[in-house]
């Protein structure tokens, strides 16, 4: 459910021009310009990247870290647009499909975070139908 | 234990994610864009400027507020190096902004785009608020001395909503997701902030 977040979001921002998702961070206003340049076009493919793995199940262990690590990066972008009252009416998080504000996605992205750490405690159930247990019990025959 | 089949498996993924991403945006940059025709009362500017700008704006939008006071400053310094040519992109979220567009297209079809827009821009903090803001859009009519006639004749025209939602279609095939969208000779730039740095950068190439 975390990966096919991930996936829509990572890619609806990928089949569109990364000067929308340039707009969106820039309008956070907590990162500098060429930092923004490079997270609008690098973010989606993280984004996508991450949420793929997480869907097939593959390097569990270290795309759940890194999950929770972009999960955290969001929320810090968002608390800070909050305490600044940034004009910010709409989050841009999944592109232009659907948009939230940002307290709702603020408490989104805990409850997402709080699952993605739940998990990263439990890898057998994690694991489940994943393709890492293939691989692990291939390895092992 | 050897994790080579696993490698291997999650580079063949990530080759095959590449070909989707790529292949969709190759497929959208090859269908058909719906371009308008400029329609000349609502550009302004000399025809062979070196910096062509089409806007995609929605008149509700604080951000294209901002912009229009911008390149209203801008082009009143540079008055032959910048054309503006406007685009309507009404955003769902804006209640009052499809009405805004279909009185600034009925504006334009007796030649007063440019004085309505400016009014509409300027008293924007305004009616934005309004629950019904169509007695403030027939003030701002009647101060242009736009005859009321012809205006309602038109704002019951069908073809002037078809023509808004023509142009907000060829936004959306051109990857427009938000407003103040601009296009500076061609490349996009989203947002006042990221135009001003572009214009600056261009007015100066054009003085050398």
């Amino acid at each position: 459910m975390i990966g096919s977040l991930f996936v829509v979001s990572g890619f609806e921002k990928l089949i569109g021009p990364y000067q929308n998702f340039f707009y969106v961070i820039q309008n956070y206003s907590f990162l500098p310009l060429f930092l923004t340049e490079i997270a609008a076009r690098l973010l989606p493919w993280f984004e996508f990247f991450l949420g793929i793995f997480l869907v097939l199940g593959l390097w569990i262990k270290w795309t759940l870290r890194a999950v929770m690590a972009l999960l955290l990066m969001f929320m810090g972008a968002v608390i800070q647009a909050l305490i600044r009252q940034l004009p910010i009416t709409e989050c841009g998080c999944f592109g232009g499909l659907i948009s939230f504000p940002l307290p709702v996605i603020l408490a989104f992205d805990t409850t997402v975070f709080v699952f993605a750490w739940f998990l990263s405690f439990r890898m057998p159930e994690a694991q489940c139908c994943s393709m890492d247990r293939y691989f692990a019990k291939n390895e092992n025959a | 234990m050897s994790q080579q089949p696993k490698i291997k498996v999650t580079f063949l993924i990530i080759a095959f994610s590449l070909a989707v991403v790529y292949g969709v945006k190759f497929l959208l940059g090859i269908m058909p864009q719906n371009t308008l025709s400029s329609v000349q009362m609502r550009a302004k500017g000399d025809k062979g400027a070196a910096i062509q700008i089409t806007e995609f704006i929605d008149f509700e939008c604080p951000a294209c507020a901002r912009g229009a006071e911008y390149l209203g400053r801008i082009m009143a310094e540079h008055p032959v190096g910048i054309r503006l040519e406007l685009k309507y992109f009404p955003l769902p979220s804006h209640h009052h902004g499809f009405l805004a567009a279909r009185y600034a297209e009925c504006a334009a079809r007796q030649g007063k785009f440019w004085p309505f827009h400016d009014a509409l821009i300027a008293r924007q903090p305004n009616w934005s608020r309004l629950t019904d803001a169509t007695p403030a859009f027939a003030l701002i009519a009647q101060e242009v001395a736009l005859d009321p006639g012809r205006l309602e004749v038109c704002l019951n025209d069908k073809s002037v909503d078809a023509l808004i939602q023509q142009s907000h279609l060829e936004g959306e095939r051109r990857g427009v997701k938000s407003t103040p969208t601009y296009y500076v000779n061609g490349k996009m730039v989203v947002g006042v902030q990221s135009l001003e740095p572009e214009l600056v950068r261009l007015l100066a190439e054009i003085k050398k």
